[in-house]
């Protein structure tokens, strides 16, 4: 009698056993996702002001937003010029910390993920509180913005 | 009896994380915030289709419950930011007569400033200097008018105003 059957073993063929762990193509999705930005804001330069994404908001209410200035300000801290950055947008280098701090933080746990089978639970609570405290400390001046207008 | 686990549902729950995460990033930017409730909405389609296949074939669910809770997110806040531009845009209306406003009362105070000022005025040319100095206060140039014209001014020697 046949109690449990699997057409491939999850062990053995990775794409079957990466498929049936939601974490770990999380984290590969969302570095993409900033691997993405980081080129978008290295891609397109400051000087020749080639952006493609405009400011939609700014169309519509005709008022800048507390996210105007941010692909200027990305791009100059790829290039290293903090202070240029800061004053095309204050927030940018805090928002752009917060992806390079997530880049890093989704390799490392999906490294301790794989090795420490034991603790995964634990990670992942670990990796959802410190990502969402992270998020709040990035995001604050935008959250606050949103509340107030609602 | 044989029971067997399958994939189903599966390749909807990447393209649901992909969206979701993505419509999240454009989200929580005010910039790109207002559109992120297109790909906020098709990241629920996808996800909410995934799982009514996976719990019909019996397959894992967690990436997209996942993305699905991503996408309520994601949209949640692209709601959000459509509100406040509504609200800003409203607003936005009523700031050209707040400024005018503004404008007069700028005007208004400069020609009082200017009224009760004391003005100097130099003028040099070939070594020859001329120096006028007066307080330009209204009183004091029409007592100044009189004194000049020798006789008193009358209430309605002004030029009528332009219609």
């Amino acid at each position: 009698m046949i109690l449990y059957r699997r057409k491939s073993n999850p062990v053995q063929n990775p794409e079957v056993r990466l498929r049936n762990e939601p974490y770990l193509i999380i984290n590969i999705i969302f570095a993409g996702v900033i691997l993405l930005i980081i080129a978008y804001s290295g891609i397109f330069s400051p000087e020749k002001d080639n952006y493609p994404v405009i400011c939609i908001h700014e169309k519509l209410t005709g008022e800048p937003c507390f996210s105007c200035g941010l692909s200027h300000s990305f791009s100059l801290i790829v290039r290293g010029r903090i202070d240029e950055a800061y004053h095309w947008n204050r927030y940018g280098l805090r928002v752009f910390l917060f992806f390079a701090s997530q880049l890093v933080l989704r390799a490392l746990f999906s490294i301790f993920y794989l090795k420490y089978r034991q603790t995964r639970q634990q990670l992942i609570i670990f990796d959802c509180i410190g990502s969402a405290v992270i998020f709040l400390i990035s995001f604050w001046p935008f959250i606050t913005n949103i509340l107030s207008g609602v | 009896m044989e029971q067997s686990q399958n994939n189903t549902g599966q390749n909807l729950g990447i393209a649901a994380l992909i969206t979701g995460i993505i419509t999240f990033v454009l989200a929580v930017i005010p910039c790109v915030g207002l559109i992120a409730i297109i790909p906020g909405i098709i990241t629920i389609v996808l996800a909410t289709v995934g799982l009514s296949q996976a719990s019909r074939n019996n397959s894992p669910q967690g990436m997209l419950i996942a993305g699905l809770i991503i996408g309520i997110l994601a949209s949640l806040i692209s709601i959000s930011q459509v509100v406040v531009a509504t609200k800003i845009a409203q607003k936005a209306d009523k700031w050209p007569e707040g400024i005018q406003n503004i404008i007069n009362d700028v005007q208004d105070n400069v020609v009082k400033d200017l009224e009760d000022a004391n003005v100097t005025i130099k003028v040099e040319s070939d070594g020859n200097k001329v120096e006028i100095n007066t307080n330009s206060n209204k009183k004091d140039r029409e007592n100044k008018l009189e004194d000049l014209e020798g006789v008193k001014t009358q209430k309605n020697d002004t030029l009528p105003k332009k219609k």
